[in-house]
């Protein structure tokens, strides 16, 4: 019996070929994967691992380095992370103790199951950073982010003051006191005391009247949640006590006895001009052209400004930046000089600072919603064709490069020539053929 | 003395393979017909197929494709589960220990994910294929709407596994995808509560996904499947393709199922084997950072299949947008075999000469109409600026819905006028330009919408860094 098979010799020549190249395709691409493999396996480990380490890294400086310090070295008493008996610690103690927090420490509970705001999936991350990372780069991460800590700062007692002090009942005590805390304490509760953004005032009426006991388990323990740490490990019984008799009599103190550092940062006119320069590089954009502030910055022109704030304290802020606020660290992109220039350029305002910024805002406040005409935020066509709108948008590249493209380019050439001919052609194909159907 | 020479027994394999295969394939052709009758799997072929249908250029495999990529989801999808966990956070490492600890693991895993893809790609086509034949006309009405529900399985299946690796971009694609559901009128928080299994996308939501994904949308279509199969067989087989000059019925040539479309269809399956599985080795499945609800991204954007609704949300009024033109869609696809009913023309790519050219022509208008309507709408018309009391349901959706469907009601009543076009080449003008309207939208909204959706050049594309 003959078999029909319609299909012509070649054409089923073809179609066997295609059969038999796929099978061969198949079968050679499955070998060659399953040689490849075990090498596939452990690049692709390699690369989650650092893929969380990185995640980590920037979980560590938003979360950690404020007390842990910018490589881990720890800060005061907060205990180092860079310790090497860290790494062959079980991993579910460190878990533990990132997720619960440890009592009677300033480490807080930071598992969202006990009010913190890490998920299990971070903690587990941090713990791979504490165990496999690298701190030299986390370091380098947490000053890119500008969120590397304030490093403290001391300052030496007045001398003369000092003297006073010895004078008064008990002075050996509160001169070793006013030691200890000009060395210690001032760079977060401030001169004589008085309270920073980040610490509270001690020396006032409330402070004095908590009793010693409950300073003592504060100062020796620390206070949970908060940035104030056992000091157990590093002060003495008695050290702790002397700060306490400081604490409670500190009404008796001249004031002045701890200053903050204020030596004026010299000036020259280069230095001013380099100053100005660098500012309107640097800081115009958020702190605005003369420094009146913006929405996403604080007005620098300002008496409230410069009250009671030395050259030093400006440089310690530009230099370290602000942690949790939009201020980065200028520390690692400027030398020293530059930085003491442009502090030199702002303080040449406080001569002229208004008592109110003049805040220069959009519109003149209010929700955005509720922006007259002068609020509308330019869009563009494409980042091409500007078009007012009232829709606020982004209008710059992420890295901050304006964008110069015009019509011309010849991306949108394409594009617009590609789908204009297309378009044409087809309508006018169409067109031509149900003409000439119509006759 | 004469001995009888014992038969030897025949080996354990040997009545194995004769009790469940066949003893090869028969040489005659009435043998392999016979073959294909008595075979459960093979008779879904008839014992001879008119050669006209089986030219590729023709169905293009497009049904068999999608066949084939369900089988390959099926097998895929089967190995995942046990490689699996559906509770979050687990359900991302779990991911993460398939591409980086599992033998195979990112192979199988992107197997699945680009199969998943295509399929939705090939039942698009696949239904287009119909329709431009006009093929779903009776007595075929039933196996139309048979395949259009199977097609808005697959984009559940799909949707619903878009969810499952817990990733920030699955996260946030579900997020905006299911937001849709919430402007369903009167019971859409309702209806969001009970498919999120909460107030927002959770560990309840990928539960709910992923039993729908592997137990209720499989069976669905599986069964479904089986049904437009023995329909296709009941309704007559395959459309007989006529070329549009003829215009009595030739006899058509007939060949046996075996060897001619068995041939085809294994060369056909293999082909496209080996092309996604080459495919799957070097492209590998996307993976973001775990899920993160308190970071979303900027912009924030649903699987691309949705891309084309979610871009008619951002010009319509939700209850316009997100539901009553993707109602009057479905509607209309599924309606579509009984009011287009010229038996004629079935089995006739775009119907006839003038079809051909009314199509051309709506695929040409869309693509300039559609982008320049969304600048339009993007950078000029203010509905709700210039209508201020009026309710924006009517300001901002009713009215900018009748300036759309005002222009095209007349275009196509010119049609219909001035180039004498019937029923079936007007269905054809209508669904062309809409359809490719939708895709322009689609391709819009992938490619075109930046942070804060704003339209952007795709290589001017700023990046929102967190």
């Amino acid at each position: 019996m003959t078999e029909r098979n319609n299909m012509n010799p070649k054409s089923h020549l073809i179609e066997s070929l295609i059969g038999l190249g796929a099978t061969m395709l198949i079968a050679a691409g499955l070998g060659w994967y399953m040689l490849n493999e075990p090498t596939r396996i452990v690049s692709a480990q390699q690369e989650v691992l650092a893929i969380q380490l990185d995640e980590a890294m920037t979980l560590y400086a938003e979360n950690c380095a404020i007390c842990h310090g910018l490589n881990a070295e720890g800060i005061g008493a907060t205990p180092a992370l860079n310790n090497p008996a860290l790494v062959t610690m079980p991993f579910e103690d460190i878990q533990k103790t990132i997720a619960r927090g440890r009592y009677q420490t300033a480490m807080p509970a930071w598992s969202l199951l006990d009010g913190g705001p890490l998920s299990d999936y971070q903690i587990d991350e941090l713990v791979l950073l504490i165990q496999h990372g690298d701190w030299a780069e986390t370091g380098n991460r947490v000053v890119n982010l500008g969120l590397a800590p304030l490093v403290p700062f001391t300052t030496e007692a007045d001398p003369a003051l000092l003297e006073q002090v010895g004078a008064l009942p008990d002075g050996a005590t509160l001169q070793t006191a006013v030691q200890l805390f000009a060395a210690n304490c001032v760079s977060c509760h401030g001169a004589d005391g008085l309270g920073t953004s980040i610490a509270p005032v001690l020396n006032d009426e409330d402070t004095r009247a908590k009793t010693a006991d409950e300073l003592t388990r504060t100062l020796t323990y620390g206070n949970t949640g908060t940035l104030m740490t056992g000091w157990s490990n590093t002060l003495t019984p008695e050290e702790i006590s002397a700060l306490i008799t400081l604490i409670q009599r500190w009404q008796e103190m001249p004031l002045g006895t701890i200053p903050a550092p204020n030596v004026p940062i010299p000036t020259t006119e280069e230095s001013i001009a380099l100053g100005s320069q660098l500012y309107a590089t640097n800081c115009s954009r958020c702190h605005g052209p003369d420094g009146q502030g913006t929405p996403r910055a604080p007005s620098l022109n300002v008496q409230s400004f410069f009250v009671d704030r030395s050259d030093q304290a400006i440089q310690q802020i530009i230099t370290s930046g602000v942690p949790g606020t939009a201020m980065p660290t200028w520390g690692d992109r400027m030398t020293e000089a530059e930085i003491q220039a442009i502090v030199g350029f702002i303080r040449q305002w406080e001569s002229t600072a208004p008592e109110v910024a003049t805040l220069t805002r959009p519109g003149g406040g209010g929700p955005p919603w509720r922006n007259n005409s002068t609020a509308t935020t330019q869009t563009t066509l494409f980042g091409l064709l500007p078009i007012n709108t009232t829709n606020p948008t982004i209008s710059t590249h992420a890295n901050g490069s304006t964008q110069t493209s015009t019509l011309l380019d010849w991306r949108i050439l394409l594009l617009l020539g590609i789908l204009l001919a297309s378009a044409f052609t087809l309508i006018s194909k169409g067109l031509h053929t149900l003409a000439r159907l119509k006759r | 003395m004469e001995e009888q020479t014992p038969q030897p027994e025949p080996s354990l394999f040997e009545r194995m393979r004769k009790r469940l295969t066949p003893e090869g394939v028969p040489a005659d052709d009435r043998g392999r017909m016979r073959m294909v009758m008595e075979s459960l799997i093979l008779h879904i072929h008839p014992a001879k197929v008119e050669t006209t249908s089986m030219k590729w250029t023709y169905t293009w495999g497009l049904g068999g494709l999608s066949a084939l990529l369900m089988t390959i989801l099926g097998g895929t999808g089967i190995i995942l589960i046990n490689n699996y966990t559906p509770v979050a956070p687990q359900a991302y490492l779990d991911i993460l220990e398939i591409n980086s600890n599992v033998w195979f693991g990112e192979l199988i895993r992107n197997l699945h994910h680009w199969s998943a893809n295509l399929l939705i790609v090939v039942t698009v086509l696949h239904l287009i294929r119909v329709f431009v034949t006009g093929t779903y006309r009776p007595p075929r009405e039933l196996n139309w709407l048979i395949g259009v529900a199977m097609l808005l399985l697959v984009l559940g299946a799909n949707f619903t596994g878009y969810l499952l690796p817990w990733d920030q971009l699955a996260y946030w694609a579900i997020t905006v995808g299911t937001s849709i559901i919430s402007y369903v009128p009167l019971i859409g928080q309702w209806l969001t509560q009970l498919v999120l299994g909460g107030p927002e996308v959770g560990a309840n939501t990928l539960l709910n996904f992923y039993s729908m994904h592997i137990s209720f949308i499989p069976l669905a279509i599986f069964g479904l499947m089986s049904y437009h199969f023995w329909r296709v067989r009941k309704d007559g087989g395959l459309t007989i393709p006529k070329s549009s000059k003829q215009t009595e019925d030739p006899k058509p040539e007939r060949v046996t199922t075996i060897p001619n479309l068995t041939n085809r269809e294994m060369i056909f399956a293999l082909s496209w084997t080996a092309a996604l599985l080459l495919f799957s080795m070097l492209v590998p499945a996307p993976l973001e950072g775990i899920a993160n609800p308190a970071l979303s991204p900027n912009p924030a954007k649903a699987p691309w299949y949705f891309m084309g609704l979610q871009e008619l949300l951002l010009h319509f009024h939700p209850l316009v947008g997100a539901i009553i033109i993707p109602s009057l869609a479905i509607a209309g696809i599924f309606l579509l075999p009984f009011f287009d009913l010229n038996l004629k023309s079935v089995g006739v790519y775009f119907r006839s000469q003038r079809g051909r050219a009314l199509t051309v022509l709506a695929v040409g208008i869309a693509l300039i109409a559609t982008p320049i309507w969304v600048l339009l709408d993007e950078y000029l018309l203010n509905w709700t600026l210039w209508l201020p009391t009026w309710d924006t349901l009517i300001s901002n959706g009713l009215i900018p819905l009748a300036v759309i469907a005002l222009p095209l009601i007349l275009l196509d009543d010119r049609i219909h006028k001035i180039f004498q076009a019937d029923t079936e080449e007007r269905v054809l003008f209508i669904a062309t330009f809409l359809f490719t309207a939708f895709i322009v939208l689609t391709l819009i909204g992938i490619y075109f919408r930046g942070p804060g959706m704003n339209l952007y050049l795709p290589w001017n594309m700023p990046v929102v860094v967190h």
